[in-house]
C-alpha cells in the first residue's frame, strides 16, 4: 500500500495547478462526492449532451474504481492526503465551499456575441491515473512511417483530433522532476502536539528509528558479542597463590568412608551380600549323559488306533550273506539285467556277491544312503495299515467232498436211441427203469428198452402234430403213459411184448376206471359244464393201446403226475385262465383250479410229499396249498423267463432253469431268492431234473448241446446249507437250428441220465 | 428338515491338513517343522480320498492329521525354536555391526539348549516301548560312531555316539543278551534280546564310508540327536537295572590307544568286573604298568570288597554272575517241565531256556585275534558269549588280554589269511619265556585251534561249537546263512537236501532238460573246439565248455582258467535255449528230421523235445525218459488245474479274485524257489 500511495502522491504532485481538488477528492474514491457533483450538474439545468455523456463516463469510472482491486485507502492515507493538500495544493476557501461553487473553477463565464452569458467550460482533463481501459486510447495518426522521423521534434505524432502527441516522459525527466522537489531532512508531515509546529526529527532520533527498524538494540554502541574475560584461567599457575602447607586431613583416611566400607564388609561377612563371581563353566556333556531314570514311574498308555508304529526293517535273507550259497548268486544274465536296470526299478538294492573270506569284503557303498533313506521313510512316508493276506488260498476255496464221495454220476454215453424223425421233444423213463418213452416232431410216441436202445413199441398219434410231452404215471404196478400232441392229451397203455399180462391188464383197468364215474358224475354236476370230455380216441389208436383222449383249448406243453398217480396236471402256456388243468384219472375229470393266473404259466409240479402245487409263470413260481386252497409262497428266482423247474425229492429245494442261461437253486426254507445262481451254459436251459431215486444228483439240458451234471447234497441239518458241486459236462448231442438238448430224465434208481436232442436221438448217459 | 450341511466343514476336509498349512499354523520355518516332526514322531498320512481332503491337492501334496498338528502347537520346543530364531537375528545384527565379541558371547551364552527328555517320555511311555523302537536308533548311532568328523558331523556327536554304543554293548556283554549275528555284504547284523524284546541292528564294516551328495546330514543329525537322547536313557535304565553305575567310567587314555570296549570301565555292586582278568593279564604280560591301570586295579579291589560285604546280607541282590549263589538261584528259577499223563490231553508248549548256554559258549577258551581280523565285532561277540580272555595283536589296539601270539594259554586263534604252503610248525617255543612277536605270519602254534572268523558267527547262531576243521585257514568255507530265515513251506531252504524240497517229478523233468542241454553243449563244444572231444570230458569241463559257448569268444585255455572259479562257469548256465538258434543250421535240422523219422516219431513231436545231437538213438532214448516224466507231470498239473477251476467255479466273484491274487503271489514265490532249486541241482550235478 505504501508504494502505491507514494505513486499517488507523486502523481498528485505532477498535476497542474488548475486541477481541482475534487479530482483529488475523487482520487480518494468517494462516490458520494461524484454523485453530488453530478447532481449539481443536473441541477444546473443545462443539458450538455457531450458533457452529460462525460459525466456518465465519470460515473462509470467511479464504478470501475470501486470494482477494481484497489482497496479504499484507510484513515492514515486520508490523513496523508490531507497533509499533501495542506502542503502543496491550494486550500479551498471556506467561501467557495459554502456556496457550493466548487465547480465554478470548471468554467468561466463569458459573453457571447449576443451578449448573453456563456459558460465556457474548461477542457476536462481525463483522470490519467484511473485504470480506465475504455478511455479512448490516443492513437497516433502518422501512419506507416518509422517513428524515427520525429526524433528531432518534441512530439511523436498527432492524434485523431489533430493535436500533437507529446513524447512520453522518460525516466530521466521524472528523476529530474523529483530531484527538483526537496523534502527537508527530518520531515515527518506530523504536527508536534506540544508546539503545534510540524514535527521534525533530528539525526539522532532518526538513527534510533533506523536501529529499531533493523531489529537492533536501540541503544547506541551496544556490543552483543563482547570478548570473554577469563576470570579463572585453565592454566595452572607456576606459583601457588597460597604458600600454606598441605592440611592433615588430606592424609587421614575418611571416617565416613570407613564406615560405609565396614558396613559392606559386615554385610559380606554375614552373607547378606555375595561378591560377584564369574558363573562357572557348565560341563558340556552334562545334558548328554543321562543321570535319571525317565521311566521311573512308567504307566503304559493304551495304543491309539490312529498311531501306526514304523515298520521294522526285515531281517536279512540268505542272499545278503557275504558268503551265500552258490545258488543265490546271480548268473550273467541276471547280473546284466540288474546293472542295466534303473536304481528305482531294481527289486533288490544289492547284488548278491560271494567273498571267499571275511577280509575280502569291501565297504558297502550305499550304506549311508540306505540309512538316510530309512530316515526319510520314518518321517516323510505316509503310513498305511494294510492287512496282508497271509492265508493259505486253499482255506478260502470251498471245502469239497472228495471225488469218491461224489461218485457215481453219469460220465459217458452208453446208448443211443434212433428212430425219431426230427426233434425229440420229450422223453421219460418208466418208473421200473426198463423202458424209455419218447415223443417227437414226427408225431410218434416210441417206447424203447433203456439199456439196449431197442424200440419195442410205437404209435403215431396225429399226423403232422408234434408230440410235446410224454410222461409215465408213477408206480410200478401199472404202465400208463400220458402224452400230449397239440391240444390233445392221450392216456396210453403201451402194448409191450415183454410186459407181463398182469401189468397190462392193471394199466387198462386204471385208465378205464373212470368211465363209469364220468357218466354218473356228469349227471350230478349238470349245472356246471365240465372243462372237457374224456373220450375214446378211435379204433385205430385203441388197437395200439391208446385208451383215452381229451382235448384242451390250447397246446399242452407240460404234463406232470402226482406221486400217487391219481392226478396229473397239464399246462398249456397260451391257455390264459385255462392254462393249468388238473385231471383226476379215476374219475376222468378235468378241473381248472385257477380262475385267474398272473403271467404265462410255464410249468407245474406237485410237491413230492405234501399237498402243495407249484406253478411257474414267466418270472415267478407260486406254491399253493391244495387242501386249504390258498397261496403259500411266491418264489422269485430272478430269471427273465423260466423254462422249467424241478422239486427236490425232499421237497424243500427247487431248481429252476431259465431261458437266460441260468440255473438257480432255491432253498425254500432259506429265502424266496435263489441260494445259488449257476451260469455255466452258453445257451438257454431247457430242462432241469433232480434224480428221484436217492442219489444227490441233478442235471440240466441246454440249447448249447450239453448236459451238466451236478452234485447237490441236501443235508437234513438245518444249519448246513446244501452243497452243490459241478461234476460233469456231457457233450454229444448235435445242435440243430440252435436247439440242442430238449429234455432229460433220470433213471429212477441208477445214476443214469437220458436226454432228448434236437438231432433226433436220445442218449443214455451212464 | 435339518439344515443343509456346508461342504468342507467336517470329515476328511477337516481331519487333514497340508504341510504348508501346518507350517503356517505353527508359524515356524520348514526346516524347523521337519525337526519337530522328527522329534515328535509325526508322519504324514494318506487320506482315503485326496480330493475330499483338499480340493486343490496334487498327487504330491503331503497331508498331516489336523489333530497331530494341534498337538504340536503345545510343544515347548516351539518356544525354543523361536528363541533360537531371535538369537540368530541378534547374532546376525552384531556381526553386521562388526561386534564380534558380542556375537561370540551371544552364541555361547544365549543359545537355548534343546532338551528332548520330555519327548522321550511322551513317545515311549514305558521302557519296553523304547526297546521296541531301538532298531533304527542303534543302526544310525553305530553308523555315526564310525563316521569321520566333518563340518556336518561334529566330533562331539561322533564321540557321543561311540560312547553310547559302547555302553550298550557292555550291557549286552554283561547280561549275555546277544543272540544272533550275521555277516552280510552291508555290514554285520546283531540281534539281542533285552527284556523280551528282539532288537536287530546293523553295524557297518570299519571303512571310511562313502558320502554321496544327495544325503542331507541335517536330517540325519536331527535323528541322531533324538536317538542319542533315547539311547542315553535306555542305557541308564539298563545299567541301573543290573546294579551298575551309570555313566560308567571312561578311560580317555585307553580310548586314545584304541581301547574301544576296554575304554569303558563298569562299576557297580554285585557284578564281577569284566575287565579284571584282562587288567591282571596286562600287568603280567606287559610288565610296565601305567598308573591308570594300577588305579583301576585298586578300585577293583575296593569294589570287590564292597561287593563281598554286600553279598553277605542279602544274596538276592546279585542276579547275573556265575558264582555258586547265582547258580543256585538259576536252578530255582528254571521252569519245570510238565509231562502229560493222559493221551487225550493237550500239550502246552514251554519255552526253552538257552541263556546259560549262550553265556558260556566260549567261556572256557582263550582267544587270540590275528591282526587281519576285525577286532571290534569279534571282541564284542566273544565277550557276549562268555569268553573272558581275548588277546590280539598290538596293532589292533589297547585292552587285550595279551599281545603275545605265542602265549601257551591261548586255545583258539582267529585267522583270516591264506595259509602259506609247507610251513613247519613252530617248534622251539618255550612256554615259560614270554617271547613276544616271535611267531611269524603263517606259522602255527601246536595245541591251538585255528579258525576263520566265520566260525565264531556260525557257532553263536547255532549256539554250539561247530567243527573247527571246516573253518580252518585256507579251507573253503561253508556258506554263511542268515539265522533269521525260517524255513517255510514251499520256499527254498539251502540247508535241507534238495530231494526233500522238490516237487514230485521235478528232478526227472529237469534231468531231461539238462540232458538235452548237455548234449547240446557237447555238440557246441564239438563245433567250437574239435580237439576237446578227444579226451573223455568230465562234467565240469562240459559245463565250462558250455559257458564258453555262451560267451562266444573264450578260448580253450580260458575255459581251463574258468574252471577254477565256479561262479563264472555257472553264470551262463541258463543260456542254451537262447544260443541254440545260433548254432543250429539248416543242415542239422534236416539231419534231425531224418533221425526222428527213423526213430518213429513225427518231427513236430521231436522238435519240441530233442535238440541236435550226434547220437540220435541215445538221445531219443534219454529224451523219451525225460519226456515221459514231463508228460506225466504235465498231465498231473492239468488235472490239478481242472480241479482248481472246478472249485473256483463255486465261489463268488469277489472271493475268486482274492484267491487268484493269492495264488499269483504264491506262484511267484514258488517260481523263485524253483529257480533256486534248479540252480542248486545244476551245481550239484556239476560237482559229482
Amino acid at each position: 500500500m505504501a508504494p502505491e500511495s507514494a505513486s499517488k502522491k507523486r502523481k498528485a504532485v505532477t498535476r497542474d495547478s488548475p486541477e481541482s481538488e475534487e479530482v483529488a477528492l475523487s482520487d480518494g474514491g468517494d462516490d458520494f462526492e461524484v454523485a453530488l457533483l453530478n447532481g449539481i450538474q443536473v441541477q444546473s439545468g443545462d443539458d450538455m449532451d457531450g458533457d452529460s455523456s462525460d459525466s456518465l463516463e465519470d460515473e462509470k469510472d467511479s464504478g470501475e474504481e470501486l470494482d477494481s482491486d484497489e482497496v479504499p485507502p484507510d484513515g492514515e492515507d486520508d490523513v496523508r492526503d490531507l497533509v499533501k493538500e495542506n502542503g502543496f495544493l491550494r486550500e479551498p476557501t471556506p467561501e467557495e465551499e459554502l456556496n457550493g461553487e466548487g465547480p465554478a473553477a470548471n468554467y468561466r463565464i463569458a459573453k457571447d456575441a449576443n451578449g448573453n452569458l456563456r459558460y465556457v467550460y474548461n477542457e476536462i482533463d481525463p483522470v490519467y491515473d484511473s485504470d480506465d481501459s475504455d478511455a479512448p486510447a490516443t492513437t497516433n495518426t502518422i501512419g506507416n512511417i518509422p517513428l524515427s522521423f520525429y526524433d528531432s521534434y518534441p512530439h511523436i505524432g498527432y492524434d485523431i483530433n489533430g493535436k500533437k502527441i507529446s513524447r512520453p516522459a522518460k525516466g530521466e525527466a521524472l528523476d529530474a522532476l523529483l530531484d527538483s522537489i526537496e523534502i527537508p531532512k527530518g520531515w515527518t508531515g506530523l504536527t508536534d502536539p506540544a508546539t503545534g509546529k510540524p514535527l521534525e526529527l533530528n539525526q539522532q532520533e532518526l538513527e534510533v528509528l533506523k536501529r529499531i527498524q533493523m531489529n537492533e538494540v536501540p541503544e547506541e554502541g551496544y556490543d552483543p558479542y563482547p570478548d570473554m574475560v577469563e576470570y579463572f584461567t585453565s592454566k595452572t599457575e607456576t606459583m601457588p597463590l597460597s604458600a600454606a602447607p598441605e592440611p592433615k586431613r588430606r592424609f587421614v583416611p575418611s571416617k565416613h568412608e570407613t564406615k560405609r566400607v565396614m558396613k559392606i564388609v559386615r554385610a559380606i561377612r554375614e552373607g547378606r551380600i555375595s561378591p560377584y563371581r564369574l558363573p562357572p563353566e557348565e560341563e558340556e556333556d552334562d545334558l548328554d549323559v543321562k543321570r535319571y531314570d525317565i521311566w521311573a514311574n512308567e504307566a503304559p498308555r493304551p495304543d491309539n488306533p490312529m498311531n501306526i508304529p514304523a515298520p521294522k526293517l526285515p531281517p536279512p535273507g540268505y542272499e545278503e550273506s557275504y558268503h551265500p550259497p552258490q545258488e543265490y548268486l546271480p548268473d550273467k544274465n541276471e547280473k546284466k539285467a540288474w546293472e542295466e536296470a534303473d536304481e528305482e526299478d531294481r527289486n533288490k538294492e544289492f547284488l548278491p556277491t560271494n567273498h571267499d573270506s571275511l577280509r575280502k569284503v569291501p565297504c558297502y557303498a550305499r550304506f549311508i544312503k540306505e540309512k538316510f533313506e530309512r530316515c526319510l521313510d520314518l518321517y516323510l512316508a505316509p503310513r498305511v495299515r494294510r492287512s496282508k493276506l497271509n492265508i493259505d488260498p486253499e482255506s478260502l476255496l470251498p471245502k469239497l467232498p472228495s471225488p469218491e464221495e461224489l461218485r457215481p454220476f453219469p460220465t459217458m454215453c452208453a446208448t443211443k436211441f434212433l428212430g425219431h424223425e426230427g426233434r425229440v421233444r420229450s422223453l421219460a423213463v418208466a418208473p421200473s427203469g426198463h423202458w424209455l418213452a419218447s415223443g417227437g416232431d414226427d408225431g410218434t410216441v416210441r417206447v424203447g428198452e433203456l439199456t439196449t436202445g431197442h424200440q419195442v413199441w410205437s404209435v403215431q398219434l396225429e399226423k403232422g402234430e408234434a408230440v410235446n410231452v410224454v410222461r409215465w404215471r408213477p408206480g410200478t404196478e401199472a404202465k400208463v403213459l400220458a402224452a400230449a400232441t397239440g391240444e390233445d392229451v392221450y392216456l396210453i397203455s403201451p402194448q409191450i411184448a415183454d410186459l407181463n399180462k398182469e401189468v397190462a391188464t392193471k394199466s387198462r383197468e386204471i385208465i378205464d376206471a373212470g368211465w363209469g364215474y364220468a357218466a354218473n358224475g356228469a349227471k350230478s354236476n349238470t349245472k356246471k359244464e365240465p372243462a372237457t370230455q374224456w373220450v375214446r380216441p378211435g379204433s385205430r389208436l385203441e388197437g395200439d393201446g391208446v385208451l383215452v383222449k381229451f382235448s384242451l383249448r390250447k397246446t399242452v406243453k407240460i404234463i406232470s403226475w402226482h406221486r400217487r398217480g391219481e392226478y396229473f396236471a397239464t399246462v398249456s402256456p397260451q391257455g390264459q385262465t385255462n392254462a393249468v388243468a388238473i385231471h383226476t384219472l379215476s374219475k376222468h375229470l378235468t378241473q381248472l383250479p385257477f380262475r385267474k393266473l398272473k403271467g404265462l404259466a410255464q410249468s407245474a409240479q406237485f410237491h413230492p410229499s405234501k399237498p402243495i402245487f407249484f406253478v411257474a409263470t414267466q418270472r415267478m413260481i407260486r406254491s399253493y396249498d391244495l387242501s386249504k386252497q390258498e397261496l403259500l409262497k411266491i418264489i422269485q428266482p430272478g430269471a427273465r423267463w423260466i423254462s422249467s423247474f424241478d422239486v427236490h425229492p425232499g421237497g424243500d429245494n427247487l431248481i429252476v432253469g431259465s431261458y437266460d442261461k441260468r440255473l438257480l437253486w432255491h432253498d425254500l426254507e432259506l429265502s424266496v431268492r435263489p441260494y445259488k445262481t449257476l451260469r455255466y451254459h452258453k445257451k438257454a436251459i431247457r430242462a432241469v431234473k433232480f434224480h428221484q431215486g436217492g442219489l444227490p444228483l441233478f442235471a440240466d439240458a441246454s440249447d448249447d448241446g450239453s448236459l451238466q451234471i451236478f452234485h447237490g447234497k441236501v443235508v437234513e441239518d438245518m444249519m448246513e446249507n446244501a452243497s452243490i458241486v459241478p461234476l460233469k459236462v456231457l457233450r454229444g448231442h448235435q445242435v440243430k437250428k440252435e436247439l440242442g438238448v430238449l429234455d432229460l430224465d433220470w433213471h429212477p434208481r441208477e445214476p443214469w441220465c437220458v436226454s432228448a436232442g434236437a438231432d433226433g436221438t436220445c442218449r443214455l448217459w451212464t | 428338515m435339518g439344515k443343509i450341511k456346508k461342504k468342507g466343514t467336517s470329515g476328511q476336509a477337516k481331519n487333514f491338513i497340508t504341510r504348508t498349512q501346518a507350517v503356517r499354523k505353527l508359524q515356524i520355518s520348514l526346516p524347523d517343522f521337519r525337526r519337530l516332526c522328527i522329534f515328535k514322531g509325526i508322519y504324514p498320512r494318506e487320506p482315503r480320498n485326496k480330493k475330499k481332503a483338499s480340493k486343490s491337492s496334487t498327487h504330491l501334496t503331503t497331508f498331516y492329521y489336523t489333530k497331530d498338528i494341534q498337538y504340536l502347537l503345545h510343544e515347548p520346543l516351539l518356544a525354543k525354536f523361536r528363541d533360537h530364531k531371535a538369537l540368530a537375528k541378534k547374532i546376525a545384527r552384531s556381526l553386521g555391526r562388526g561386534e564380534i565379541g558380542d556375537a561370540a558371547r551371544l552364541e555361547k551364552k544365549g543359545a537355548p539348549k534343546l532338551s528332548l527328555d520330555h519327548i522321550i517320555k511322551e513317545r515311549y511311555p514305558t521302557f519296553v516301548d523304547a526297546l521296541r523302537d531301538l532298531d533304527d536308533a542303534l543302526s544310525l548311532l553305530f553308523l555315526f560312531a564310525n563316521l569321520p568328523s566333518t563340518s556336518t558331523v561334529p566330533p562331539k556327536t561322533t564321540a557321543l555316539c561311540q560312547r553310547l554304543c559302547l555302553e550298550f554293548e557292555h550291557y549286552l556283554i554283561t547280561t549275555n543278551s546277544l543272540r544272533k549275528s550275521f555277516l552280510s555284504i552291508k555290514g554285520i547284523y546283531y540281534q539281542a534280546t533285552v527284556q523280551g524284546q528282539d532288537i536287530l541292528w546293523l553295524v557297518p564294516y570299519k571303512f571310511v564310508q562313502r558320502v554321496t551328495g544327495d544325503v542331507d546330514f541335517r536330517i540325519m543329525g536331527t535323528f541322531v540327536e533324538f536317538y542319542t537322547t533315547l539311547l542315553g536313557f535306555v542305557n541308564f535304565r539298563l545299567y541301573t537295572s543290573i546294579g551298575l553305575v551309570y555313566p560308567p567310567r571312561f578311560n580317555a587314555k585307553s580310548d586314545e590307544q584304541g581301547g574301544e570296549l576296554g575304554a569303558i570301565i563298569l562299576e557297580g555292586r554285585g557284578i564281577e568286573e569284566p575287565k579284571q582278568i584282562e587288567a591282571q593279564a596286562n600287568r603280567h604280560v606287559n610288565g610296565d604298568v601305567d598308573g591308570e591301570i594300577e588305579a583301576r586295579g585298586a578300585n577293583e579291589e575296593v569294589q570287590k570288597q564292597i561287593a563281598a560285604i554286600e553279598k553277605l546280607p542279602d544274596a538276592d541282590f546279585d542276579i547275573q554272575d556265575g558264582n555258586a549263589l547265582g547258580a543256585e538261584e538259576a536252578i530255582n528259577d528254571a521252569i519245570d517241565t510238565f509231562e502229560t499223563t493222559g493221551d487225550d490231553a493237550d500239550i502246552l508248549p514251554q519255552p526253552q531256556t538257552r541263556e546259560n548256554e549262550a553265556g558260556s559258549l566260549f567261556a572256557p577258551f582263550i582267544f587270540f585275534l590275528s591282526r587281519e581280523t576285525p577286532r571290534q565285532p569279534l571282541e564284542f561277540i566273544l565277550r557276549s558269549f562268555g569268553c573272558k580272555r581275548i588277546g590280539w595283536d598290538e596293532v589292533l589296539g589297547d585292552g587285550a588280554f595279551t599281545n603275545n601270539e605265542s602265549d601257551p594259554t591261548i586255545t583258539h586263534q582267529v585267522v583270516d589269511r591264506p595259509p602259506l604252503s609247507s610251513l613247519p610248525e613252530v617248534s622251539n617255543i618255550d612256554s615259560d619265556v614270554p617271547a613276544k612277536q616271535v611267531v611269524r605270519p603263517g606259522h602255527r602254534m601246536p595245541g591251538r585251534t585255528y579258525v576263520q572268523p566265520q566260525w565264531v558267527w556260525d557257532c553263536i547262531n547255532e549256539v554250539k561249537l561247530l567243527r573247527p576243521d571246516l573253518y580252518a585257514p585256507g579251507a573253503t568255507l561253508p556258506p554263511h546263512l542268515s539265522p533269521w530265515v525260517k524255513p517255510t513251506k514251499g520256499a527254498y531252504d539251502p540247508t535241507a537236501p534238495l530231494a526233500e524240497q522238490e516237487r514230485e517229478g521235478e528232478a526227472e523233468e529237469a534231468e531231461g532238460l539238462d540232458d538235452e542241454e548237455e548234449e547240446e553243449s557237447e555238440v557246441n563244444a564239438e563245433v567250437a573246439v574239435p580237439a576237446s572231444k578227444a579226451k573223455p570230458p568230465t562234467d565240469t569241463e562240459m559245463i565250462d565248455d558250455h559257458g564258453m559257448n555262451v560267451a562266444g569268444s573264450e578260448s580253450d585255455s580260458d575255459s581251463a582258467q574258468s574252471a577254477t572259479s565256479a561262479t563264472s562257469s555257472f553264470a551262463g548256465f541258463d543260456d542254451p535255449a537262447a544260443s541254440e538258434s545260433e548254432t543250429e543250421t539248416a543242415l542239422t535240422q534236416h539231419q534231425r528230421e531224418l533221425e526222428a523219422e527213423a526213430a518213429g516219431l513225427t518231427f513236430s513231436e521231436s522238435a519240441q523235445t530233442t535238440k541236435a545231437n550226434g547220437t540220435p538213438v541215445k538221445g531219443i532214448l534219454k529224451e523219451s525218459k525225460g519226456d515221459e516224466a514231463r508228460k506225466k507231470a504235465a498231465r498231473k498239473r492239468r488235472e490239478e488245474e481242472e480241479e482248481l477251476e472246478r472249485r473256483k467255479m463255486m465261489m463268488g466273484r469277489k472271493k475268486r479274485k482274492l484267491v487268484d491274487k493269492m495264488l499269483y503271489s504264491n506262484k511267484a514265490k514258488d517260481e523263485e524257489a524253483e529257480k533256486l532249486r534248479g540252480k542248486r541241482r545244476r551245481i550239484e550235478a556239476g560237482k559229482t
